[in-house]
Parts: structure tokens; C-alpha cells; sequence
């Protein structure tokens, strides 16, 4: 039988929103408070890039219009896209509704890595006003949302607009990275007992797989934008012609990212969506196994699709055939999802909230967005399509019509567990109805617009081209839907201030969030529940037995009672080390010596993190609660992260392939690399690991002398194979192979520079470790902590032994 | 009787208004930019992929319309509770929604892939009719390499001819589009993409850059002229003749000249047996053209008197600098300029 939950939690004294005072936001690591704090970030950036939209249609509405400069109009669609897409709907799907969610859905006290959950948002703010504040600096960048090469070089885009862009989502990118990784290892591993992977609720599917989307998608931009940076920076010339390079390089990198990122901004949406239209159906998901599984294969199909971003670039038919065919296919386990959700309606009892509302627009206008979208998938009729506002229609209808809606149908959904107070439903209705018909007025004819031919970016068009009447009619439908958005402000103020309290389950929900206070206590859980079936909560209230409800059971904690349980303490390393983060972009574009202040800053917040629990490092406690989950969530984040890290060295190793043989002059690797000296390094680093597995046992015999000896040799080796490279780089800068100088010298020396980066770090870590030893830091007991420092460094050895054969052995084996 | 009255006043108001409405709204597909309007066999392949796509995404549609709005407002009685139904999936409701996509997607996959590869051919068609497309910022530069030609921003051919492009770029990425004439293709520095289609009736097409390519983007615009084959032969002709001016009779045009020899144009701009610039447009039979400045005028002598007084004013960027002349020398220069035909 189900655990008994009462249906009324009696409200916590004491909840999570009104614990400490407004400082204490500052340091706090409650995954609930940074979901906050990651909602409001959003919406504000959604009011900036509404704003930039606005004047965009005002400048649209006629032909010849003055409203915007050209100037203005190109800075203003770009940090449009760019917010939209990377300061909006990315956070609200996971920095966001994930928060707010998913810990609870899975019947977690808080997120795995509670401090990292804070560092994501952190960076992520900072990072978000670093590429903001360059309209301090002659204004905001201007080469569009995916930035295409070679336009953005320096020679064509003086100033620095683009390197705050580019820097900006270096920064973002970390935030994501880790935020999803965190996710990634909350889902995996601390899921309540007796929820197996089928019994999820199904938007904690579609957080685990956009996670891992981001995780697999984020490599390929950062190494896009590293070589963007080192273009302009250190006239390196990745993406210009001039030594042989291409600028489509830059498109592979970015589209290869770019098609996940679609998903990753659609399935929170989709996973939203699948939990307000059962609850409003008063219907189980239709379906959830399919659901799951769909799930699963979008993410993984998405990332063999981004070819349909690039059919007008002249790939050739073949490539172009085998993109349109594995988009096409995408087409099915997105149909299977429309479909469910329609199954899921049938013969429902509805309850038509302002949530529900959102959710059906969203399915019709989503299904609109995907069927245009099998449009540009035939590359016969793309080339008709991309570049025109037909585009620009299509992915409104996905991200806007789709990924907006559903957020808003999720916000109205979960916003009384957030708050503890009720919308007005009559505001709501204000809200929805000018929303969507504006919203409709607004992308709908840019239908019919793309097909009269209008490109997308221009920032005018002339007379007589016939597109008059709809630009005036879609700016109109700007400002309805504008006004819309203005509702959902006077709504959110109105329950904040007038609201009736909620009660924790509003809805009848079906799924373990409602079993909990609204406002949720800081711990969430009293008692961490154990799962049946799906649709947990569902099950506890009513049992196996349809339609009758299980007679209430008094809470066994009712107020007052409050258990002691073990939360993770507030920390101020995150937003210091997000600080530090930002001085070092800040350094980059104005002072280079800042960078190194900042770099300080944020390798003291990382030691500061790693040692400011005395308990660090030991192995899950009873006391903790971390008892109840299979795994150890650090080992799993240390392995993700591995993974992350290895698709970035893929990146970079599949550049230096691609530009291997297209140099215009020499030297090239076969002439000028040696391999005996080489080898000698190869061989150091291999007895380095040797080395650290010694090290590691003296940690976990309790032997610190032993360790920390075997430690100093390890980084000793280290240092060693730097210095190897250090003289190999320096003999080959003196034969005339400099950065610049071709494309064998820029692809070697970033790919060997940065895994030779990454020995540095791996040094620094291993000799942090070994002076914090002196103090007594690294007890038996936090032998883990070594542990994870080794795991880092075979990971190093093993990613140099991919590249000694790639490039030095590969080149004398075949070449000679 | 009164309310009457003017309800019917509002009823054929609002008829009015949308019937008028409907007229605007449709007249967007009667542009000259207009992918509806077929005038090549490239545009006419791209466009029954496209009816026939559009069809089948309209009956996909109304699959998820009419089971929605059946189960929202018809199949529920919208009061009393229902009870917890506990079909959690049927497995031939699922298998249908699987299968019948994936069929109606390979129906489309078969010609979609035919077209591709037909509209890319791996060699030029025979006897086809070969124009290197050279994008700058922020205009188009068409060579005629069978004809030592080379002509700015107004590109034409000959109807009935298949025409083979050669897609290059002096700069940045710029896109190539002119729908009535078919798909577009980039533009991109250190790669040359093609494009092949017959074009079917003589006319005068528009075309414009559909990739971001900075500041004046939306300022890169093209004509092509589709002539006749005996208009087309004449054209090459007069093109390939040394540019007629009437500097012997007209004073004015004659000073024009002088000062266009003595200005910086010379090292920018060619005309033929005057000055061997390339880094602008070659202006030789400039006077023959019907606009201006990437197609964004049309060639007046103001508008001509206008780009050459400041270029940044009629496009943002320009690579063209003011050059600092005097009404006079400007007249002079313009009623040069409009003589070279
Ligand atoms: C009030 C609502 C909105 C309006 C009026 C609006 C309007 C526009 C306009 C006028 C453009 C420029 C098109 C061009 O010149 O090519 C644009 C581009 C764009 N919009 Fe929106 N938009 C809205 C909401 C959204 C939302 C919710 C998203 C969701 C992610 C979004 C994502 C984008 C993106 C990615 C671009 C492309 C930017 C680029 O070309 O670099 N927009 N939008
Ligand atoms: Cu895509
Ligand atoms: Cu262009």
C-alpha cells in the first residue's frame, strides 16, 4: 500500500522564500531560491529582447523607414536572437522550470552539486551582462545570432562588439555546461527509491535528455568560439581564406551545436506539456512509454541533422540527401509526442485553466512550426525558404508559439508551489487570449511573406515589393502581443500581493511536488517518499483504484513537528568564482592584466569550494541522506564531465584533421615534427600516471607522507612533459612556424597548447593537493578527493596518447 | 430601422474591409520577389515539391485539429466528473501514428532526393551559358567570361538558354536569390558554388543577398533581365563596343569626363579606355542601366548626383567615400556618367 501523504500538507512554517534575509540570496544554494533567481534573470532579459523586437517592427512597419539605423537594426536583431535564445528560453527551460521541478518530481531534498547549481547561475547572470554591457563600448555586437564567419572577423568587424559576444558565450557555455552536468547526475542518481527510469515523471526525462544534449552540444560551440577569439586576438586565420582555411568551418562547429540546441530549448517544453495537459485532462499521459522513448531518440537523431542549417552553402547532393533524410526522420518521434498529446485529450474532463489554455496553443502552434519545418528539410524547397522570413515564421512557431507557450502554460502551473499563492485566472485569461492572438498576428503572415520573398536581417525594404500590408499587420500584432506580456507582469504582481494562498496541491496533481507545502520548506521533503508506480502522488491519493479517493491519513508531521534534517549550507564561493570569471572576460577585452586577477579569484573559489566542508571528500554519510541513492553523485559528475571535456578534444581534433593537407605553404607536420623527442615526453606522462596510482594509495593507506611524495612526483613529470613542449614550441617558432603562420602551425599548436592547458591544470590540482596535505586537509577519509585529481590526470594522458598518434605517428606511418 | 440600417452599414463595412484585407493580403504573392511566380525550371521543381509537401502538411494538420477540437468541445460532457481512465497507450493507435508519417515522409524523401541531385549536376550542361557571380559588399559584380564581359548588379540572359553560375565572393558570405528564377545559393570566399536553370520568359526579374553580410545588407540587391535571344545578342554587343559617349557634342559631359579622370573614381571603377579601377563597379555602360548602387535607386540623374554627393547617406557603409565635390563637378560628372551607354 502507498505511503500515506496527507493531501493537505499543513504549511511549513518556515518555507524556503522567506528563510534569511535578501543577502542571503546571495549565498544561497537552494536549488528552489536559484530557480527564482534564474526565472527573474530571464524575464528580464525577455522584456530587453521584447523591446529590441518592438523597435525592430516599428522599423518594419513601412518601407524606407527611418525608425532604426541600419547599425541600430543589425545590433538589435542580434541580441534579439542571441538573448532570446541564450539568456531566455535556454535558462527558463532548465535554469528555471528544472529548479523549480525537476528536484521535487524526483522527490529530492536539493540538486546533487547544490554549490555548482549557484556557480551556474551566477556565471550565467555575469556572463549575460558581460555581453550587455559592450553597449558601453560602442555598441552591442551585430553579426547575428550564429555569428557566421568570416563576417565576424576582425578585418570586417572592427571593434570589440564581437568580442564581447564571443567571449559572453564562452562565459554562458560554462554556465550551461555545468548546470546540465549537475542535472544530468541529480536524475541519474538521486531519484527516490522505487522511481526506476520508467516510473519519471516524463518533464524529468526531457530535463535528463536536453542535459545530456547540452553536455554533447556546448564542446563543439566553445571550440567554434575559442577559434573565433583566437582570430581575433592572435590573428590566427581559422575561418578566413587567407591560408586555406574556410568559413564554413565555422558553420559545421556552430550548426553542430546549433540543432541540439533547438531540442534543448524545446524538450523542457515538451516535457512541460506533458504534465499540465494530464493534470488539466484529469487523464494519465497518453502513451508514456512511447513518450520516454521519443524522447530519447530526438536527442539522439538531433545530433545528425545540422546539415539542414547549410543547404545553400553547396555542400553537394550527397551530403545534402543524406541531411534531408535523417531530418525527415526526426519528423516521426516528433509526430508520436503531437500525437500523444492529442490521445492524452480524449474524452478528457477538463479543467480549463489559463495553464491548460497555453498548453493546447502550444500544441497547435508547435505541430504548425514542425510541419514548415519538414519544409525546409527538402533542400529543393529550402532554397526557397532560408534566408526569408519564412524562416523567421518557422522557428517563432517552434521557440516562441512552442517553447514560450509552454513555458507560460508551465509557469501558470507551477507558480502556486512556487510562491504559495494563486493566480488570478481572469488576468490569466486577459493574458493568454491577447498573447496568443497577437502572437499569431504577429509570425503567421511572416508566412506569407517569406514566400513574397522578403529576406530575413534586412534592416529595410524598398516600395512596391508588395510586402506593405503584412509588415504594418505583424507590427501591429507586435504590440497586442506585447501587451500581452504586460498582462503576465500585472497578473504575477496581483497573486504576489492579493493572491490567495495556495494550498499544496491546487490542481490534483499526479506527481510528487503536490505532496509537499506550497511554499516548499527548505528541505522539501520531510521524509523522502518511495515510489510505486508513475505519477507517484497520484497513486499515494487514490491507490490502484480509479475514481476513489483514499480516505485522508493525518500528516504523522504536522506543524510543529519538524524534523531535523541535514541542508547544504549557504556558500559564497559560487558567485565569487562567476565574479572572477567575468574579470577575466573583462581582462580580455580591456586590460589583459585583469584577466589574471580574475583567474586568481577563481582559483581560490574552486580550493575554497573544495575544501569548505570539513566532511568533503568523505563517502556519503547517513547523516547526509546520501545514503539512500546507488551511487556516489561525485563520481558520476566526475566521469560526466570526462565525457564533456573528451568531445571538446574531439572538436579540436577533428579541426586539425579537416585543415590537415589544405595548407597553402609549409612547413607541415610531416617536415618539422620529431618524433624521438616526442616520444621521451609520451613516455613521462605515461609514468606519471604511474605514478599517481602510488600516490592515490598512500592517500587511502592513510600514508599522507607517501602520498603527497608521490604526488610531488607526479606533477613533477608533469612539469617535465611541459617543459618538453615548451622547447619543441619554441624551436618550431624559431624554423618560422608561428601561430599565424599556416594552417598546420594554428591547428597544432591549439590543439597540443591546449591539452598541454590542461597538464597545467592537472599540475596545479595535484600540487594543491599535496600543500593541502601539509595542513592535514586531505585525511584518509578524503582520499576521494585525490581520487577525482588522478581521474583527471589519466584522463589528460589518455587524450595525449590520442593526439601522439593522430598527428606525430600517424603523419611517419602513412607519409613516409 | 435605424439600428438596422446601421447594422447593414457595419455588416458590408466589415465585408469591405476584409474582402480589401484579402486583396492586400494576397496581392504579397504577386510581387516581384514572389516564389509563386515560376519563371525557370529550377523554380518550377522547387515549387511542386513545395504544393505537394504543403498538401500533405495541411492533412497532418487537420489529423491534430479535428481529433483536438472533437475532444475539447464534442466527445466530453464538459460537466461531472469522469472517471480516471486508465488506457495508458494502444498499441495500434501508436504503431499507426509511427507508420503512416514515416510512409508520407518517404514519399516525399524520393523526389526531394531526385531533385537534389538533378538541380546539382556534377559537370555544366552542355551548351550552357556560363556567369561568374562575384559578391561584394555591398553589391554584385556578373562576369561573362565567354564574352569578356563584365557588368554590375544588372545581370541578363538570355531566355530559353541554360545558364550555369559560378558563385564566388570578394569578401564576406553573401546569398544569391532570385525567386521567380529559382532556390538561392551562398556566395562564400575560397569556394565556388553553382547554380543551373533555364529561365522561360523574358522580363525583368528581381533579386536580392540573403545572407547576413553586414551593415548594408539589406541594401544588396540585383536585376536580371531575361531577354529574348536576339535582344540578348544585341546586348553582349553593345556592352562588348567601347562605350558611346557624346563627349564631342556636349560640353557638360565632356567636363564630366575631366573630372572623372582627374577624381580618385579612377582607382576604383573601370571604364573602359578611361581607368582600369577594380575594387568598385564597373561603370563602362552605366548609362544603360536602370539602377543604381545595388539596385536600391533607380538611375535618375538625382539619384546619381545623390550617391556621389554621399554615398553613406543612400547606403549605410558604403565602401564608396564622399568625395568631396562641387555641385558643379558633380552635374558634370553625372551628365558623364548617364551618357555612357
Ligand atoms: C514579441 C515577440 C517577438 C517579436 C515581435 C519578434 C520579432 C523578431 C524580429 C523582427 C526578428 C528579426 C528578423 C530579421 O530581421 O531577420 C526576430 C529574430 C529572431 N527572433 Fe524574435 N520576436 C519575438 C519573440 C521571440 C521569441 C520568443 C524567440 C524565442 C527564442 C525569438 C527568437 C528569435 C531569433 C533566434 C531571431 C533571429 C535573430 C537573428 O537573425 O540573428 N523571438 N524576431
Ligand atoms: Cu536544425
Ligand atoms: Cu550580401
Amino acid at each position: 500500500m502507498a505511503v500515506a501523504v496527507p493531501k493537505e500538507v499543513v504549511k511549513a512554517r518556515e518555507n524556503y522564500l522567506t528563510e534569511g534575509g535578501l543577502l542571503s540570496w546571495l549565498v544561497t544554494v537552494d536549488h528552489k531560491r536559484i530557480g527564482v533567481m534564474y526565472g527573474l534573470t530571464s524575464l528580464a532579459f525577455m522584456g530587453l529582447a521584447g523591446f529590441e523586437a518592438l523597435a525592430m517592427r516599428i522599423q518594419l512597419a513601412q518601407p524606407n523607414n527611418h525608425f532604426l539605423s541600419a547599425d541600430l537594426y543589425n545590433q538589435f536583431f542580434t541580441m534579439h536572437g542571441t538573448t532570446m535564445i541564450f539568456l531566455v528560453i535556454m535558462p527558463l527551460g532548465l535554469g528555471f522550470f528544472g529548479n523549480i521541478a525537476m528536484p521535487l518530481q524526483i522527490g529530492a531534498r536539493d540538486v546533487a552539486f547544490p554549490r555548482l547549481n549557484a556557480l551556474s547561475y551566477w556565471i550565467f547572470l555575469f556572463g549575460a551582462l558581460f555581453m550587455y554591457s559592450s553597449f558601453l563600448f560602442g555598441g552591442l555586437p551585430d553579426a547575428g545570432w550564429f555569428g557566421y564567419a568570416n563576417l565576424t572577423e576582425r578585418f570586417f568587424t572592427p571593434g570589440s562588439r564581437e568580442d564581447f559576444w564571443a567571449i559572453g558565450l564562452l562565459i554562458l557555455g560554462i554556465s550551461s555546461i555545468l548546470g546540465a552536468l549537475n542535472f544530468f547526475v541529480t536524475i541519474v542518481n538521486m531519484r527516490a527509491p522505487g522511481m526506476t527510469f520508467m516510473r519519471m515523471p516524463i518533464f524529468v526525462w526531457n530535463i535528463l535528455v536536453a542535459s545530456v544534449l547540452v553536455l554533447v552540444a556546448f564542446p563543439p560551440l566553445t571550440v567554434g568560439l575559442v577559434f573565433l577569439v583566437m582570430d581575433r586576438f592572435l590573428g590566427t586565420h581559422f575561418y578566413s581564406t587567407v591560408a586555406g582555411a574556410t568559413p564554413i568551418l565555422w558553420q559545421h562547429l556552430f550548426w553542430l551545436f546549433g540543432h541540439p540546441e533547438v531540442y534543448i530549448l524545446a524538450l523542457p517544453a515538451f516535457g512541460i506539456i506533458s504534465e499540465v495537459i494530464p493534470c488539466f485532462s484529469r487523464k494519465p499521459l497518453f502513451g508514456y512509454a512511447a513518450m520516454a522513448y521519443a524522447t530519447a531518440l530526438i536527442g539522439f537523431i538531433s545530433y545528425g541533422v545540422w546539415g539542414h542549417h547549410m543547404f545553400a552553402t553547396g555542400m553537394g547532393p550527397i551530403a545534402d540527401a543524406a541531411f534531408a533524410l535523417s531530418t525527415m526522420a526526426i519528423a516521426i518521434p516528433t509526430g508520436i509526442k503531437v500525437y500523444s498529446w492529442v490521445a492524452t485529450l480524449w474524452r478528457g474532463n477538463f479543467v480549463w485553466t489559463t495553464s491548460f489554455l497555453y498548453a493546447l496553443a502550444f500544441v497547435v502552434q508547435f505541430t504548425l512550426g514542425g510541419l514548415t519545418g519538414v519544409m525546409h528539410a527538402q533542400p529543393p524547397i529550402d532554397l526557397q525558404q532560408t534566408g526569408s522570413y519564412f524562416i523567421v515564421a518557422h522557428f517563432h512557431y517552434v521557440l516562441g508559439g512552442g517553447s514560450l507557450f509552454a513555458f507560460l502554460a508551465g509557469l501558470y502551473y507551477w507558480w502556486p508551489k512556487m510562491t504559495g499563492r494563486m493566480m488570478n485566472e481572469k488576468l490569466g485569461r486577459i493574458n493568454f487570449w491577447l498573447t496568443c492572438i497577437g502572437f499569431n498576428m504577429t509570425f503567421f503572415p511572416m508566412h506569407f511573406l517569406g514566400l513574397g520573398g522578403m529576406p530575413r536581417r534586412i534592416y529595410t525594404y524598398g516600395a512596391g515589393l508588395h510586402w506593405d500590408f503584412w509588415n504594418m499587420f505583424c507590427t501591429i500584432g507586435a504590440f497586442v502581443m506585447a501587451t500581452g506580456i504586460l498582462f503576465l507582469l500585472i497578473a504575477m504582481v496581483e497573486s504576489l500581493t492579493r493572491g490567495p494562498e495556495a494550498p499544496a496541491d491546487p490542481w490534483d496533481g499526479r506527481t510528487l511536488e503536490w505532496s509537499i507545502p506550497s511554499p516548499p520548506p527548505v528541505y522539501n521533503f520531510a521524509e523522502i517518499p518511495h515510489v510505486h508506480s508513475k505519477d507517484a502522488f497520484w497513486e499515494m491519493k487514490y491507490g490502484n483504484n480509479p475514481g476513489h479517493k483514499v480516505p485522508e491519513v493525518a500528516a504523522e508531521h504536522e506543524a510543529g513537528h519538524v524534523p531535523h534534517i541535514h541542508v547544504p549550507a549557504p556558500s559564497m564561493f559560487p558567485i565569487l568564482l562567476a565574479a572572477g570569471l567575468a574579470l577575466c572576460g573583462i581582462g580580455a577585452v580591456a586590460w589583459l592584466r585583469i584577466t589574471l586577477v580574475g583567474l586568481l579569484i577563481v582559483y581560490l573559489a574552486i580550493v575554497g569550494i573544495g575544501f569548505e566542508y570539513p566532511t568533503y571528500g568523505e563517502h556519503p554519510s547517513k547523516e547526509r541522506g546520501d545514503d539512500i541513492y546507488p551511487l556516489d553523485s561525485r563520481k558520476v559528475g566526475m566521469w560526466t564531465f570526462i565525457g564533456s571535456e573528451s568531445l571538446f578534444f574531439a572538436s579540436l581534433i577533428g579541426t586539425y584533421m579537416a585543415y590537415k593537407g589544405r595548407d597553402l605553404i609549409g612547413p607541415t607536420a610531416k617536415e618539422i615534427l620529431e618524433i624521438p623527442l616526442t616520444s621521451f615526453s609520451t613516455f613521462v606522462l605515461l609514468m606519471s600516471s604511474l605514478l599517481m596510482v602510488l600516490a592515490l594509495a598512500g592517500f587511502e593507506r592513510g600514508d599522507i607522507k607517501a602520498g603527497r611524495n608521490w604526488l610531488f612526483a607526479t606533477a613533477g613529470l608533469g612539469c617535465i612533459f611541459l617543459g618538453g613542449q615548451a622547447y619543441e614550441f619554441n624551436k618550431f617558432y624559431h624554423e618560422g612556424v608561428t601561430l599565424q603562420h599556416n594552417l598546420f602551425g594554428q591547428t597544432f599548436y591549439t590543439l597540443v597548447g591546449f591539452h598541454g592547458l590542461h597538464v597545467l591544470l592537472g599540475v596545479i590540482w595535484l600540487l594543491t593537493l599535496a600543500f593541502a596535505s601539509f595542513k592535514d586537509m586531505v585525511p584518509k577519509k578524503r582520499a576521494l578527493a585525490v581520487e577525482f585529481g588522478g581521474l583527471y590526470w589519466h584522463f589528460v594522458d589518455i587524450v595525449w596518447i590520442v593526439i601522439f598518434s593522430l598527428v606525430y605517428l600517424m603523419d611517419k606511418v602513412t607519409g613516409a | 430601422m435605424k439600428l438596422k440600417a446601421s447594422l447593414g452599414c457595419l455588416r458590408s463595412a466589415i465585408l469591405a474591409g476584409l474582402s480589401a484585407a484579402c486583396l492586400a493580403g494576397c496581392e504579397v504573392f504577386n510581387g516581384p520577389l514572389s516564389t509563386f511566380i515560376i519563371r525557370s525550371d529550377f523554380a518550377r521543381d522547387s515549387y511542386r515539391l513545395f504544393r505537394y509537401t504543403f498538401i500533405w502538411d495541411c492533412i497532418i494538420l487537420l489529423t491534430v485539429l479535428v481529433p483536438m477540437v472533437l475532444a475539447l468541445f464534442w466527445l466530453t460532457p464538459r460537466t461531472g466528473p469522469q472517471e480516471q481512465e486508465h488506457v495508458e497507450g494502444t498499441s495500434w493507435l501508436e504503431a499507426a501514428w509511427t507508420i503512416t508519417p514515416a510512409l508520407i515522409l518517404i514519399s516525399m524523401a524520393i523526389p526531394t532526393i531526385r531533385l537534389t541531385f538533378q538541380n546539382q549536376p556534377p559537370t555544366p550542361p552542355p551548351g550552357a551559358l556560363r556567369v561568374r557571380v562575384i559578391g561584394h559588399q555591398w553589391w554584385w559584380e556578373f562576369q561573362y567570361p565567354e564574352y569578356h564581359l563584365t557588368t554590375p548588379d544588372e545581370l541578363h540572359i538570355p531566355a530559353g538558354r541554360t545558364v550555369y553560375f559560378d558563385l564566388e565572393s570578394a569578401d564576406v558570405i553573401h546569398g544569391f536569390w532570385a525567386p521567380q528564377l529559382g532556390g538561392k545559393r551562398d556566395a562564400i570566399p575560397g569556394h565556388v558554388n553553382h547554380i543551373v536553370l533555364t529561365p522561360e520568359k523574358p522580363g525583368e526579374y528581381y533579386g536580392e543577398c540573403t545572407q547576413y553580410c553586414g551593415l548594408s545588407h539589406a541594401n544588396m540587391r540585383f536585376r536580371v533581365y531575361v531577354d529574348t535571344p536576339e535582344n540578348f545578342a544585341a546586348w553582349v554587343k553593345q556592352q562588348q563596343s567601347a562605350p558611346a559617349t557624346a563627349a564631342g557634342n556636349d560640353p557638360k559631359v565632356e567636363a564630366g569626363a575631366a573630372v572623372f579622370a582627374a577624381a580618385p573614381c579612377v582607382t576604383c571603377h573601370t571604364i573602359e579606355g578611361v581607368s582600369k579601377g577594380y575594387i568598385g563597379p564597373n561603370l563602362s555602360h552605366i548609362g544603360s542601366h536602370q539602377t543604381l548602387a545595388g539596385s536600391i535607386l533607380s538611375n535618375t540623374p538625382e539619384n546619381m548626383a545623390k550617391w556621389i554627393r554621399n554615398p553613406e547617406e543612400v547606403k549605410p557603409g558604403a565602401q564608396m567615400p564622399a568625395l568631396g565635390l562641387d555641385p558643379v563637378q558633380i552635374d558634370y560628372l553625372v551628365a558623364y556618367l548617364e551618357s555612357l551607354k
